[in-house]
């Protein structure tokens, strides 16, 4: 039923405060949410998801005093403990661990790339038996844990990687031992970004049109041609995503890194800030600062590429 | 009636497609060549070890014990205390993720001002180091000076004298891994679903207004069902991640039964029993390869569906 019109205009402060109660409480169109609920819940998630991130951040540039005082916030804020984190044996380890980890991501990401690419053109654009199989292995290789394959990968590690015939004993180049090594982390790494990345960028292939190939065939392109001059360019924002989550996942990765390597020589970041826990007692300090700065690329570099980020989540299992 | 012949099968016959065949597989040969070295081969390898007695710091007793280590750990205290913990573990994060990611997602698909810092903002504890998040949660857990102990002070819930110790079980330490990872992987359970909201026919809402249905209808009737594929694949796919969870608890407990991989890292690097930790890494896969299986099922009913 609907409601009668008001035939007598109300007293104008009765209007005023029926209108603030309608304007916070009612949805209007398509809406699901009215605005003050709206308001109280994206408060509530501010809350949620940055006091943590701001209490870490307040904390290390707290000194040790606040920070065993049980304060919530700083009272003399200090750049003690960064500068404490560059010094000495630390120091040199923390530097090292950040050189590590900066030379694994780029080459576990370049190598990705660089042999993914191929694969995931063809297994988008070219019609072959068992291909939608494929696919759907390499998904599940992605999905599949990285304690599944540790204990083999430790074994391969230790004995160097041969390259050769398989199933025969032609070997041309046998690596030496690659524990403790960047180059054995980044033979780890792609093994497993890799059919990560063939998945997201055979995505992004498969919404290439065919009338644009099927224009650089008739212009006397062949296959290679038309991957490199049309496929490929138009791709570019794809592979890009592809490229920066393999790097955050490099980054990222522990399990590997605590099993493979023992020395500076190799120790990515997360390997180096574990050790900050001792046996007994733990350098808050250098914790929070160490923690803070390892986390600040990663964080940095998805809030600029957020939109490059956000389509790759929905394409699969990342990053977990 | 003739059997229909498989298109791809049927391409490969004709002379472009055979042409097309062997450029793919040109393509395809560094994966395939990577990936046959470097993780079909070694899985392989260490399902055969599985059924080996092997002890990496007495390579003379390699024995053949066929299915011994698979009946060894399954009575095996310690394993199904992992399991109990990984399992408790999971369901508590993904049903949370799921809710909290739900009603994030719900609010953040709303038009308003300040839309997009919002939406960043919820990347950050994302994007964080998985081993720095259980630091850090570990850090606000510490007993009298850490955040959360004097924050129970600060609203009196906690008597001033009381000091608990919260890491004192591997029930409580599961809690509160459980919430770190909460904090730490619902931004990415609302990006997933936000992603399934924006497909939802925004008519649907307007017709139901014109019905007089109200929030919790909409949300029952339209909401959830329309929503339905997306959820189920964020929660198995949100499954998967949390069955494996390992940087969290190495941060939280010294004790490797929290969880099946913590577990089965122990047997192999610090017991060196590569037999017993290749069959404790089968069982987890086998555990994900059905999880996989579902997900894989999943994805292709939606993809018919769409």
């Amino acid at each position: 039923m609907e409601k009668p019109l008001a035939t007598t205009a109300p007293a104008p402060p009765a209007l005023y405060r029926k209108s603030l109660k309608t304007m916070l409480f009612r949805v209007t169109g398509s809406e699901l949410i009215p605005p003050f609920y709206l308001w109280l819940g994206l408060i509530l998630l501010a809350l949620f998801t940055l006091s943590p991130f701001l209490y870490f951040l307040g904390s290390s540039v707290s000194s040790a005093t606040d920070l065993m005082s049980g304060r919530l916030l700083p009272h003399s804020p200090t750049i003690d403990n960064y500068v404490r984190l560059f010094q000495g044996t630390t120091g040199a380890d923390f530097t090292a661990a950040i050189r590590n980890s900066v030379y694994v991501a780029l080459w576990t990401t370049a190598f990705t790339i660089f042999i993914g690419v191929f694969a995931a053109y063809a297994l988008a654009k070219i019609n072959f038996p068992f291909r939608s199989t494929s696919l759907l292995v390499i998904l599940a290789m992605q999905l599949l844990p990285s304690i599944s394959i540790i204990v083999p990968m430790y074994m391969n590690m230790r004995d160097g990687i041969s390259i050769g015939i398989p199933f025969t004993s032609i070997v041309f180049y046998r690596t030496p031992p690659l524990l403790d090594t960047i180059a054995g982390l980044v033979v780890a790494y792609t093994t497993f970004s890799l059919p990560f990345a063939i998945w997201l960028m055979a995505g992004y292939f498969q919404t290439i049109s065919k009338e644009l190939e099927e224009a650089a065939y008739v212009d006397g392109n062949g296959r290679l041609g038309t991957m490199f001059r049309i496929v490929l360019p138009l791709s570019m924002p794809g592979i890009a995503a592809t490229a920066i989550f393999t790097m955050l996942n490099a980054w990222d990765e522990f399990i590997f890194a605590s099993a493979f390597t023992q020395t500076a020589a190799a120790k990515t970041l997360p390997v180096a800030i574990r050790e900050f826990i001792g046996r007994h007692s733990i350098d808050w300090g250098l914790m929070t600062a160490g923690g803070f700065i390892a986390s600040l690329p990663p964080v940095v570099i998805s809030l600029f590429l957020y939109r490059y980020i956000v389509g790759g989540l929905s394409a699969g299992g990342v990053k977990e | 009636m003739e059997k229909p012949i498989r298109s791809g099968l049927a391409h490969r016959l004709t002379p472009r497609g055979r042409k097309d065949f062997i450029f793919a597989i040109v393509l395809l040969l560094p994966t395939l060549y990577i990936l046959m070295k470097t993780f079909v081969l070694p899985i392989l390898q260490s399902l055969l070890w599985s059924f080996y007695k092997y002890n990496l710091m007495d390579n003379s007793a390699v024995e053949f014990v066929g299915l011994r280590n698979y009946t060894q750990i399954f009575q095996l205290g310690d394993f199904w205390t992992s399991m109990g913990n990984t399992a408790y573990f999971t369901v508590f994060t993904v049903a949370a993720e799921l809710i909290f990611g739900f009603f994030s997602a719900l609010l953040l698909n709303q038009t308003f001002r300040g839309q997009l810092f919002f939406r960043g903002m919820i990347i950050i504890p994302w994007a964080m180091l998985t081993l720095v998040n259980g630091l850090m949660w570990n850090w606000i857990y510490q007993p009298g000076y850490g955040a959360f102990t004097v924050m129970l002070h600060d609203l009196h819930l906690l008597g001033a004298n009381d000091n608990p110790v919260w890491m004192s079980s591997s029930f409580k330490i599961m809690t509160f891994a459980s919430i770190a990872d909460i904090w730490k992987m619902t931004p990415y359970m609302t990006l997933l679903l936000l992603a399934g909201l924006q497909a939802v026919p925004n008519s649907l809402y307007e017709a139901a207004v014109i019905d007089g249905a109200g929030f919790w209808k909409k949300i029952r009737y339209i909401t959830i069902p329309q929503l339905m594929p997306a959820i189920v694949v964020a929660v198995v796919l949100r499954i998967i991640g949390a069955f494996r969870v390992y940087d969290i608890l190495t941060v939280f407990s010294t004790d490797p039964k929290t969880s099946v991989s913590y577990l089965t890292f122990n047997y192999a690097f610090r017991y060196f029993y590569l037999g017993r930790a290749s069959a404790m890494a089968w069982i987890s896969t086998l555990f994900i390869l059905a999880m996989i299986i579902v997900y894989i099922r999943m994805l292709k009913k939606n993809a018919e569906n769409a």
